[in-house]
Formats: structure tokens, C-alpha cells, sequence
């Protein structure tokens, strides 16, 4: 090879290289946010519903402090090139939307949206091109709140709340309903939805638990 | 604005839906492009290797030399390759973003479309293609990169050259007459096998093709080594050498397969 030719690649190479380490930090901060939280989210299991939003406020600070590490990647990606990094943090969007999402349920039993998953990390339109929150990972986070939610299902009989499992019974069938209408290529986005159908069975038995023991709110919102 | 009711799931998803079908569809178009530029480059590769080591040298005329020969024919084939399977993926990777998106779906067949282009390009030119050359032959007629060309796709298809190329040296070594150029490819060969050991940390799976080169320099070295030994011992005449060497060629296991016609590619094939 030419040595001139082979200076111009190893210098680009050694470029890229550097952008990867750069990306790879940034990437551990968001994901030193997202872990924290997750942690926290973990006592929702055995938290009475009264202190639930004591519980929630806890996580709003940490949730502020991955806006910096996306603004870092925004500014680092060179235009155009979302798709060729997004491997290096995209795990970590995906958990951070499952955080935001099951926070918002746990506040109004709704569904957080893309937007707001953007919002939440500060994301600008402009950026759209180096960095956003695609829908496969906002898709995979939705997952995790409903694998969580079926868990919580069961543990909030436990705790003595018998309205909670109706409530997210409502919540996930209508996910359930979403998934349902998107046609899926064979990749653990679908495996994961193929899962789902578990999850959705296991709050529909705890939902006939209480059903059968006349345990839960009036008739007419048990049947969907 | 948090999704309030069945109703706007609906309405949310299906949007969704649309745009992942949209980009499925466009993936699958993608995928059967690169299928297709890594079948006739393939062939090219097979033509070349055909013609240049052809032992009947009455069918090639005397003032061209096979080399001069296969690259001309190649040079067509290659530009109808560009012409009907590169020039339309325009169509679908309209932006460099396009490209990014869906780069794990083009990489075969282009990895393949450079091995190619760059074997035809050593037999004309007696030297490595650049970069800029390369990108050239993925440029339209005006001038407008049809898709960009990152050095480290453009390394991993010389990698696969290096070892096209030391097929068809281990193939002429053992054939009368080949063996003088057969020297000067191995020597070439060994050349790119060093400079392209400096990038092995920064670009995924070369190391792996590195190794196979390796693989077919030592084996060409073993080769060198029979022929230098023997003509010294036995100062024979230069057909009881091409026999000899032909011999100890054989006995080396286990007999050459084309890797990548039973490995590469098998990755993508599947999917």
C-alpha cells in the first residue's frame, strides 16, 4: 500500500477509534443514571400505594442527569450518522425509556409516548440525525414495563391493594392490543413480544382471583 | 403528551406499524441487491482465476498476456455489475443516514463487489487499488457517490483480494511457466498482509481474515522452500521441478476449497 495511502486510513481509523472511546463514555454515564433508577423502581414491588409518589420523586433528580450525557453524543456523532453509533448506547435508551414509562404509569396508568421519552431527555428536533430515541427501542421499553407490571400484579394482592391488578390489566391489554397490530421481523423485538401473552395470562389470573372472591372493584370495570 | 386510551394506542401503533414496514420492505430490497452483487462478483473472481491460470495457452493470443486477458473481460462484467445491481441501490439509500441504517444489509455484497473490482484491478495495473479508485466505481455517471465507502468496509474486501490472490499463486506456483509471477503476487500479498496488520484494532473481523492470509503465505513459503531445495540438490531441469512442486502442493492438506464459497456469505443468506 501507497505510505501515503496508509497514513490517510490509519489517521481516519485512529479518528473513528477515538469517537468510539468518547461515545463509550458518555454512554457509561447514561447508563450509571438509568442503572440507579432501576435499582430504585426495584422497591416498587413492596411500596404501599401511599408512599408510592415519595418513591417516584426520588427518581426525578437522577432522571435529569442523563440529559447531559445525550447532549455529549448529539455533539460527538457527525451528522447523518445516527444509525452507525446508536449500538454503543442503545441499551441504555431502552432502559431509560422502560424507567420514564413505568414511572408515568405509576403516577397516571397511562402510556408514556416517544415524545415524551424525547422530552424527558432533552432531546432537539434537530438532532434527529445523530442521535433520537428510535421506535424499536421506545418498543422494548414498553416490554420491560409490562414484564414488570405483571410481577407488580401479584405483588400488590400481597400488599393488600386489590384494585392495582385491574388497573394494570386494563393498561396492558391495551398494549397487548398495540404490539398486536405491528408486524414484527424475527428479532428479539418479537421474541420479546411473544413473551408478552405470559405476562398478560398471569395478571389475568390474579385479576380471576380476586374476581372469583368478589375482591376487586365493581363488576362493570373487572370485564374490559 | 402521555397516550391516554386504547383508542390513541391504536392510532399510535399503527403509525408504528407503517414506518416498520416501510423500513422491512426497504430491507429486504436492500438485502436481495447485495445477494445479487455478491453472486456475479463471485463469478468475476471465477473468470478471473479461469482465465489467468488456464493451462492451455493456445487459446490466448500472442500479444496479450492471460493477465491482460482476464482483466479486460472482467472490466465489463464488472461495470454491468455497477450498472444493474449498485447504481439501483440509489433508490433506497437516498441519504448517507440510509446508508448507515442499512449498511449491515449492503456490506456483503459489497465486500464482495471490491474483492472483485480490486483482483481485476491488481491484474491491470500490478497494484493495489486506493481507496479513491474504489470509490470511484461506486460513483454514477455524474460524479455523485452512489454510497459512501468507509475504510473499514474498503479494508475487509482487500482482505478477501489478498487471499483470492494467494489462490491464484499457490495455483500458478505449481504450473509451468507461472511461477515467476506467482513469486511477485506472494511478495505483493505479504506486503498488504504487513500494512494491513496496523488496522486489525479498528476494524471489526479483520484479524480473522488476517489469519487466512497467513494461512496461504506460509503455505506458498513451503512451496518457495521445495523449489529453491530441490533445484539446488538435483540442478534439474525446470519441468522436473514443476512436477515436484506439484507433488509436494498435493500433499499438503487438506486440498484448497474456495472458502467463501462454503462459508461467506451464509450469515446473511440465512436471515
Amino acid at each position: 500500500m501507497d505510505p501515503n495511502e496508509l497514513e490517510k486510513i490509519t489517521t481516519a481509523l485512529e479518528q473513528e477509534s477515538t469517537l468510539r472511546e468518547k461515545l463509550r463514555d458518555a454512554s457509561s454515564d447514561l447508563e450509571k443514571g438509568t442503572r440507579v433508577m432501576m435499582a430504585a423502581l426495584m422497591a416498587i414491588h413492596s411500596t404501599p400505594k401511599t408512599e408510592m409518589p415519595a418513591l417516584l420523586e426520588t427518581i426525578v433528580p437522577v432522571r435529569e442527569t442523563c440529559k447531559a450525557p445525550m447532549a455529549v453524543i448529539a455533539e460527538l456523532v457527525p451528522p447523518n450518522q445516527y444509525w452507525r453509533w446508536k449500538d454503543i448506547y442503545g441499551r441504555h435508551v431502552q432502559n431509560f425509556v422502560f424507567v420514564v414509562a413505568l414511572c408515568e404509569y405509576l403516577s397516571s396508568h397511562k402510556l408514556s409516548s416517544l415524545q415524551d421519552i424525547s422530552d424527558a431527555l432533552d432531546l432537539k428536533s434537530e438532532w434527529h440525525d445523530r442521535v433520537h430515541v428510535q421506535v424499536e427501542d421506545y418498543l422494548h421499553g414498553v416490554v420491560s414495563v409490562v414484564n414488570e407490571l405483571s410481577r407488580l400484579a401479584v405483588n400488590s394482592v400481597t400488599m393488600g391493594d386489590f384494585e392495582e391488578p385491574f388497573k394494570i390489566h386494563t393498561f396492558v391489554s391495551d398494549v397487548f392490543t398495540g404490539f398486536s397490530m405491528l408486524n414484527l421481523k424475527n428479532d428479539t423485538l418479537r421474541k420479546r413480544f411473544d413473551g408478552l401473552k405470559y405476562d398478560l395470562k398471569k395478571i389475568e389470573e390474579v385479576v380471576y382471583d380476586l374476581s372469583v372472591r368478589k375482591l376487586g372493584p365493581s363488576k362493570s370495570a373487572v370485564l374490559p | 403528551m402521555v397516550i391516554e386510551s386504547r383508542e390513541d394506542i391504536v392510532r399510535v401503533f399503527d403509525v408504528f406499524r407503517a414506518g416498520i414496514d416501510e423500513r422491512n420492505d426497504r430491507r429486504e430490497r436492500i438485502i436481495k441487491l447485495s445477494r445479487e452483487i455478491t453472486i456475479q462478483s463471485k463469478r468475476v473472481i471465477f473468470l478471473i482465476h479461469r482465465t489467468v491460470t488456464d493451462d492451455n495457452q493456445s487459446t490466448i493470443s500472442p500479444d496479450e498476456t492471460p493477465y491482460q486477458k482476464a482483466a479486460k473481460t472482467a472490466h465489463g462484467k464488472l461495470l454491468h455489475i455497477k450498472k444493474s445491481f449498485i447504481l439501483p441501490l440509489k433508490a433506497e439509500l437516498i441519504s448517507e443516514a440510509d446508508y448507515w441504517e442499512n449498511q449491515r444489509s449492503v456490506t456483503p455484497g459489497i465486500q464482495e463487489f471490491i474483492e472483485a473490482v480490486s483482483y481485476y484491478h491488481y491484474f491491470e495495473t500490478d497494484r493495489l487499488i486506493t481507496h479513491h479508485e474504489m470509490e470511484g466505481w461506486l460513483t454514477d455517471e455524474s460524479g455523485n457517490p452512489i454510497l459512501p465507502l468507509p475504510y473499514s468496509e474498503f479494508l475487509l474486501g482487500l482482505s478477501d483480494l489478498t487471499g483470492e490472490l494467494m489462490r491464484f499463486a499457490i495455483t500458478a506456483i505449481a504450473r509451468g511457466g507461472g511461477r515467476a509471477k506467482s513469486e511477485s503476487v506472494s511478495e505483493f500479498v505479504r506486503r498488504c498482509n504487513s500494512d494491513f496488520e496496523r488496522f486489525t484494532p479498528f476494524v471489526r473481523d479483520l484479524w480473522k481474515k488476517q489469519q487466512v492470509t497467513r494461512q496461504s503465505v506460509l503455505k506458498i513459503e513451503q512451496a518457495n522452500y521445495t523449489v529453491r531445495l530441490r533445484s539446488a540438490e538435483f540442478q534439474s531441469d525446470p519441468q522436473d521441478i514443476d512436477r515436484l512442486v506439484q507433488r509436494t502442493m498435493l500433499q499438503q492438506e487438506p486440498p484448497y476449497h474456495r472458502r467463501d464459497l462454503d462459508t461467506e456469505g451464509d450469515d446473511y443468506m440465512n436471515t
